[in-house]
C-alpha cells in the first residue's frame, strides 16, 4: 500500500519536466501565428486561420475575468460582513437550537476556556 | 427623556483618564460617580485637525483648478469654494462627534448622548426593563477586527433570547483598556439591579 504524501518522487519529477517542456513548446507554437508574416505561412500552405487580432484578444478575456473576480470577491465579502449593530455578531440559528436540545450526559461535551486578565 | 444632573448635596466624584482609540488618536474618559446606582462615562474624541482640513481643502481646490484649466469656465472655481464651505458645515453638523456620554441609572435605564462639533446633541434612552446585559463584543469593521461595548436587549417572546444589539461609543471607538474600565463599572450597577429585581 503506497501512502499518499506530497514528497518529491522520481515519477513526479518526470511528470513535471514533461509538462514544462510541453508548455514551453506549446507557447512557442502559439507565438508562430502573430510573428511569422502571412506570406510565409501561405507559401507553406497554411491559409485558413483566424485573424491575427485574436492571438492578442483571446488571452485578454480570461485575464480581465480574473482581475474583476478579485475585485468582485472583495466586494461580496465586504457586503456580507455583518455590521456592528447586527444580531448576527452575537448569535445565529445554531445557537438558538441549543435551548431545545436535551442533554443525555451530566456534563456538557464542550470545553470552556477562560482567559483571566 | 433627558436625565438632569443632581444639584447640591454630596459632591460628585470625578475621574479623568487618557486612552487611545483604534487609530491611535487620544481619547479622554471622564467618569462621574453620582451615587452607587448612578454613573456617567464621557468620552471626548480628538478635535478636527488643521492638517486634515487643509489637506482636504487643497485637494478639492486643486481638482477644481484642474477642471477649470480643461473647461475654461470660471464657475467651477466658485462652485468649489461653495462646496468646500457647505461640506465643512455639513461635516461638523452631521458627522463629526465631539463627545459621547453613557449615563447609567440603576432603576431607570441607560442614556447615550452624542454631541456633534456644531453643538447638536442626539440622545437615545433604553429603559432598564429592556436591558439584558452589557458586553464587550468583537466584530469585523472596515478590514479590522475591533472590540466594542454593546447593550443586549431582551427578547419579549423568548426569555433567554436577544432581540437587539446596541453598540455604544460608535464613533469614539476606544481600545480594549478603556472598554474594560467602562464594562466593570457598568457590571457593578447591573449586578445591583439584578439583585434588587430578584429580591423585591
Amino acid at each position: 500500500m503506497v501512502e499518499n504524501s506530497p514528497l518529491p518522487l522520481p515519477e513526479r519529477a518526470i511528470y513535471d519536466f514533461v509538462l514544462f517542456l510541453s508548455s514551453q513548446f506549446g507557447f512557442k507554437l502559439y507565438l508562430v501565428r502573430p510573428f511569422i508574416p502571412e506570406s510565409w505561412l501561405n507559401s507553406l500552405g497554411l491559409t485558413y486561420w483566424p485573424q491575427k487580432y485574436w492571438t492578442v484578444a483571446l488571452p485578454v478575456y480570461p485575464l480581465i475575468t480574473i482581475v474583476i473576480s478579485c475585485v468582485l470577491l472583495f466586494g461580496i465579502n465586504t457586503m456580507s460582513t455583518s455590521s456592528r449593530n447586527s444580531i448576527h455578531t452575537v448569535t445565529d440559528n445554531c445557537a438558538k437550537n441549543q435551548l431545545q436540545k436535551k442533554y443525555q450526559e451530566a456534563t456538557p461535551a464542550l470545553k470552556i476556556t477562560l482567559f483571566v486578565k | 427623556m433627558r436625565c438632569g444632573r443632581p444639584s447640591g448635596g454630596k459632591p460628585v466624584m470625578e475621574d479623568e483618564q487618557s486612552f487611545s482609540d483604534i487609530s491611535g488618536g487620544r481619547l479622554a474618559l471622564q467618569r462621574r460617580y453620582y451615587s452607587p446606582s448612578c454613573r456617567e462615562f464621557c468620552l471626548s474624541c480628538p478635535r478636527l485637525s488643521l492638517r486634515s482640513l487643509t489637506a482636504v481643502t487643497c485637494t478639492v481646490w486643486l481638482a477644481a483648478y484642474g477642471l477649470f484649466s480643461l473647461c475654461e469656465n470660471s464657475m467651477i472655481l466658485s462652485a468649489a469654494i461653495f462646496i468646500t464651505l457647505l461640506g465643512l458645515l455639513g461635516y461638523l453638523h452631521f458627522v463629526k462627534i465631539d463627545q459621547e456620554t453613557l449615563l447609567i441609572i440603576d432603576s431607570l435605564g441607560i442614556q447615550m448622548t452624542s454631541s456633534y462639533a456644531s453643538g447638536k446633541e442626539s440622545t437615545t434612552f433604553i429603559e432598564m426593563g429592556k436591558v439584558k446585559d452589557i458586553v464587550i463584543n468583537e466584530a469585523i469593521y472596515m478590514q479590522k477586527v475591533i472590540y466594542y461595548l454593546c447593550i443586549l436587549l431582551k427578547d419579549p417572546v423568548e426569555p433567554h433570547g436577544i432581540s437587539q444589539v446596541v453598540p455604544v461609543f460608535q464613533s469614539a471607538k476606544p481600545r480594549l483598556d478603556c472598554l474594560i474600565e467602562v464594562y466593570r463599572s457598568c457590571q457593578e450597577i447591573l449586578a445591583q439591579q439584578k439583585a434588587t429585581s430578584t429580591n423585591p
